[in-house]
């Protein structure tokens, strides 16, 4: 399973690939903003993004509905990982097709469980 | 009386223009036409110096709080830069401590299991169901992981210090955040003096409204509400339920 982290702040990149390796994904892969990562995730091999929201260059919800449009990327899980924690934005982006919804600072439990129920779903 | 000079003497170097085309003087009537268009260029050149400098005695009379010139001038530049700092250290910091704990765990790893495949041959001893063999390999065993600690231990000690240290940015931070939070309530007071000088304040309130639309609020900050914002990850999921997921 290759994972691509998108975070404008290579901190929080990392600490969400350290939390990723201990719930045993290795493959990952980053981005610094929507606009980076939008060729990698079109020239394919992914199979899970986990973005940040407010990003200079592309947004995440810019990235996600962009993930949503184009069809080689439309099924691919999207896991939201954002210190926006407005209503009408966590209704937006479900509206726009996020599969999970983390709010900053969170703990590594929380990304656990949002990450087996975006799989369960997914598998099930 | 300038503007009539002007004229005048513009139409005595037309006529001399007419005078040199009808002669087919080429080189008189390129000069002429030359001098022409410089003093096209100058008297263009005059207006946009009247209203640089009409523009300039605008600003500095705007721009007349003392305060405020201060605060625009050197503290918000000084501010920005303050901010930038704080953006630095605190990637500083995280990137020290994630390096020292990247050093740490190989170690507290490779601890752990030894120690664990140890402990599987010890408790054989003490039920005396390990071979003098067994027993001497394990001795062996021993010695080496007693030493492997020592050196070990150390290295955890020594990057725990670094943890430690590196969580200095706090301080630091806080005070230079401490300082910007002052200033952001120095500008808010002139402006308010400002527009309550202008008389528009209902305007102002108005405008301010109009451009909070849309603008990404980032974290939630104790002391700060925002308008229907969540405050905790278990809001998020029963909002995100009722919607159906």
């Amino acid at each position: 399973m290759k994972i691509l982290v998108v975070d404008d702040f290579s901190t929080m990149r990392r600490i969400v690939k350290n939390l990723l390796r201990e719930l045993d994904f290795t493959n990952l892969d980053e981005a610094d903003d929507g606009q980076t990562a939008w060729p990698k995730l079109k020239a394919g091999g992914y199979d899970f993004l986990v973005t940040d929201w407010n990003m200079p260059g592309m947004t995440g919800i810019e990235l996600l509905k962009t993930v949503r449009a184009n069809p080689e990327t439309a099924n691919m899980p999207v896991l939201m990982v954002t210190a926006e924690q407005k209503r009408e934005q966590i209704i937006e982006a479900a509206q726009a097709g996020v599969n999970g919804y983390i709010i900053k600072p969170f703990t590594a439990a929380t990304l656990k469980e949002k990450i087996d129920k975006i799989f369960a779903r997914s598998a099930g | 009386m300038q503007d009539e000079c002007d004229r005048l003497e513009l139409l005595a170097k037309a006529k001399q223009l007419v005078e040199s085309i009808e002669r087919k003087d080429d080189a008189s009537t390129g000069e002429l036409l030359g001098t022409m268009s410089i003093d096209r260029e100058r008297s263009l050149f005059k207006e946009v110096g009247h209203l640089t400098r009409q523009l300039h005695d605008n600003l500095s009379s705007f721009a007349l709080d003392e305060q405020l010139v201060g605060l625009t001038g050197k503290d918000i530049p000084d501010a920005k830069e303050r901010l930038n700092y704080v953006i630095e250290m605190t990637d500083d910091a995280a990137h020290k401590t994630l390096n020292a704990i990247d050093e740490i765990l190989p170690v507290t790893i490779d601890m752990q299991k030894k120690s664990e495949e140890l402990s599987v041959n010890w408790k054989r001893f003490l039920s005396r169901d390990l071979s003098l063999e067994e027993f001497k390999v394990m001795s062996g065993e021993i010695s080496q992981f007693l030493e492997s600690s020592c050196v070990n231990t150390k290295i955890v000690n020594e990057k725990t210090n670094e943890i430690v240290l590196a969580q200095g940015y706090q301080d630091l931070t806080g005070q230079i955040i401490k300082k910007v939070i002052t200033l952001v309530q120095n500008v808010e007071d002139s402006l308010v003096d400002l527009i309550r000088i202008a008389g528009s304040e209902d305007d102002a309130a108005g405008e301010q409204k109009e451009e909070e639309k849309g603008v990404l609020e980032g974290p939630v900050v104790p002391g700060v509400v925002v308008e229907g914002a969540v405050n905790s990850q278990d809001e998020v999921d029963d909002l995100l339920s009722s919607l159906g997921f």
